[in-house]
């Protein structure tokens, strides 16, 4: 493709892109190194790295940074494996495929306001999962600062593995079906076909789901906000939540767009493995 | 993979996959049932599940005027609904091109939606609903019409420019969404177009072009580039060969990245409420029944979520199929 075709093609969706999204960028880097708060719009004042100094220096940040890693040691493995599990399981079926897929995609096309309320519901006082908890194993389930973090773990899962299951599903659709025919003429059993054949041909797919669960999970917020109705007593601030505390409750725009800056360098150290496939296959000849 | 043949297997299968139907569906069930409860049989200490139902939550979150009134009008309603269906599912038999059968079908339903507050006496809601149609559906077409486009050029051009561009994108993608409420609003204020679907609508589709031209190339990916070089010795050019030959065939992928930018679109919260000032969108129309102490508020919160989750989840259900073979297609191979 010639670079005057190329232009033409990439040229509407790079212009949109850089004229709304680069202010914002900027915007964070420059009033990540300024003094500013609500008062002082008009005015900021030049401090150079001091925000990044107190955002590092503050122990708050470092425990949202604990629960926002250990949300993603629990919440990202788990949707991998139980929607590989009920991927496969929907794989040995064919009636009812239908039903079961639609069902699984409530949860997770649900808008996040309202996905979050119906999930406290159901955890409240008088709701149905609290009732049953109550009736069956007399349990009484109270907020604090065990079961909300608890809460908003499981709350991850019942949203994300449904996608997990059918991105995993549609994998599996793909099979290379030689592979398997022969691994079938072999007698292998349906475990050494799922460790041989199917895993290697998902790995792509455990990278994709991987990578898009912990840029998310990085991200969470909505639901620490609804589940923790905003009382600090529950000790499950995440990093989203500390940043949304430090710009509108105390009103420290410059520290909060520093902590954006880290946010966006967080996520790309993370990615770093991802970005070096992409370069290769974009400069590669072919 | 091979199916098993063991009927205990097979039936513990179906069990396994009926309690995860279960675990899926139950709270949207419960908020459904809430939704046509009167305030006592919601507020109860136990959960009931057998109560009489009843439809005046949501007569009073669409309607400010009582359901007696706007019977007749209800059943206009869904007579004019019955028949453009009628008319949809026979396109065939219409001596006329089926799409244009479908795009004049779509259009009388908006036009009688658009023109259905001027007859009846219509609540906020339903102004929430028309604005968040709209915008969503001009994010969907601006997004993707731009975004395919971007994503073919990206598979195509081999240079280390298409990099760069892919991880600009990226970078606007992790961005905080709280870092552009103040840049976004600003913009707003100085631009004019503050409280207009046209501003909310570009500035969805700068926020999820990242998503969608990273998801697009990746399907573009997979096309082999003889398929349109056949086309352009032919003489077309190569946006005539991308129009006529590429996008044909891409379907599935472009109607599976479509679903994910509707959601996007369709469910964003923060935006809405920075950029708008009375033409909410339906996410944030809900956020007022988020708190409060009224035991009203209950069932009419349920109401809400229910009429703002059904058309997406039909819209999503409906085009299901092309979901999974969309993602079969293009994002497997890596």
């Amino acid at each position: 493709m010639k670079k005057g075709t190329f232009s033409f093609f990439v040229g509407p969706s790079v212009f949109i892109m850089l004229a709304l999204m680069t202010a914002p960028l900027l915007a964070s880097i420059v009033l990540g190194l300024h003094y500013i708060t609500f008062r002082n719009l008009d005015a900021p004042v030049w401090v150079g790295i001091q925000n990044y100094e107190e955002v590092l220096g503050d122990p708050e940040f470092w425990d949202s940074l604990e629960f926002t890693l250990l949300f993603i040691a629990i919440a990202v493995p788990a949707r991998i494996v139980l929607g590989l599990l009920f991927a496969l399981l929907l794989d040995q079926v064919t009636r009812f495929r239908g039903v079961f897929v639609a069902a699984a995609l409530v949860p997770f096309v649900m808008t996040p306001v309202v996905g979050t309320l119906i999930f406290r519901d159901m955890f409240d006082r008088g709701g149905p999962y609290w009732y049953w908890m109550q009736q069956l194993f007399d349990y009484r389930l109270f907020m604090n600062s065990t079961t909300v973090p608890l809460l908003i773990i499981f709350h991850s899962i019942w949203t994300a593995t449904p996608f997990a299951m059918i991105v995993l599903f549609a994998g599996l659709q793909t099979l290379p079906q030689e592979s398997l025919e022969a691994a079938r003429v072999d007698g292998a059993t349906w475990l050494r076909q799922l460790w041989h054949v199917a895993i290697p041909h998902l790995r792509s797919l455990f990278v994709f789901i991987g990578l898009i669960s912990i840029m998310d999970a990085y991200r969470v917020f909505d639901s620490v906000f609804v589940l923790t109705s905003q009382n600090p007593i529950y000790d499950s601030e995440t990093i989203m939540y500390y940043n949304f505390q430090v710009a509108l409750t105390f009103g420290r725009l410059g520290k909060a767009n520093a902590m954006s800056v880290l946010t966006v360098l967080g996520i790309f150290v993370v990615l770093i493995p991802f970005l070096v496939i992409t370069y290769r296959e974009q400069t590669e000849e072919d | 993979m091979t199916r098993t043949d063991n009927p205990i297997a097979r039936f513990l299968i179906y069990i396994a996959l009926a309690l995860f139907t279960l675990y899926n569906v139950l709270p949207f069930a419960w908020t459904i049932m809430s939704s046509i409860k009167l305030p006592k049989d919601a507020n109860a200490r136990i959960p009931r599940f057998v109560f009489r139902p009843t439809g005046e939550n949501y007569s009073e979150l669409w309607l400010n005027m009582t359901p007696e009134a706007f019977a007749p009008f209800g059943l206009a309603l869904l007579l004019i609904f019955f028949i453009l269906v009628v008319i949809a599912l026979s396109a065939k038999r219409i001596p006329a091109p089926n799409s244009a059968v479908y795009l004049g079908c779509i259009f009388a339903g908006v036009a009688v939606a658009l023109a259905l507050p001027r007859v009846v006496n219509t609540a906020e809601f339903y102004d929430y609903l028309i604005n968040s149609v709209i915008v969503t559906t001009g994010t969907l077409c601006v997004s993707l019409s731009i975004g395919a486009l971007a994503g073919y050029g990206l598979a195509r051009f081999r240079h280390v420019v298409s990099v760069y561009i892919l991880v600009i994108a990226l970078a606007f993608r992790s961005l905080p969404s709280l870092a552009l409420v103040l840049p976004f609003y600003y913009l707003g204020q100085l631009s004019g177009l503050y409280d207009t679907h046209i501003l909310l609508i570009l500035c969805l589709v700068a926020t999820n072009q990242p998503f969608t031209i990273w998801m697009l190339r990746s399907f573009f990916m997979e096309i082999p580039r003889e398929i349109e070089e056949a086309a352009m010795i032919d003489g077309a050019g190569r946006l005539k060969s991308f129009i006529s030959v590429i996008v044909p065939i891409m379907w599935p992928g472009i109607i599976t990245t479509g679903l994910f930018t509707l959601l996007l679109a369709y469910n964003d919260f923060l935006l809405a409420r920075i950029l708008t000032q009375i033409n909410w969108t339906l996410p944030v129309g809900i956020a007022q029944f988020t708190g409060g102490e009224d035991p009203g508020h209950v069932t009419l919160a349920a109401a809400a979520s229910v009429s703002v989750t059904l058309p997406i989840l039909v819209v999503i259900i409906f085009f299901q199929k092309y979901l999974i073979r969309g993602l079969a297609s293009g994002a497997v191979k890596g």
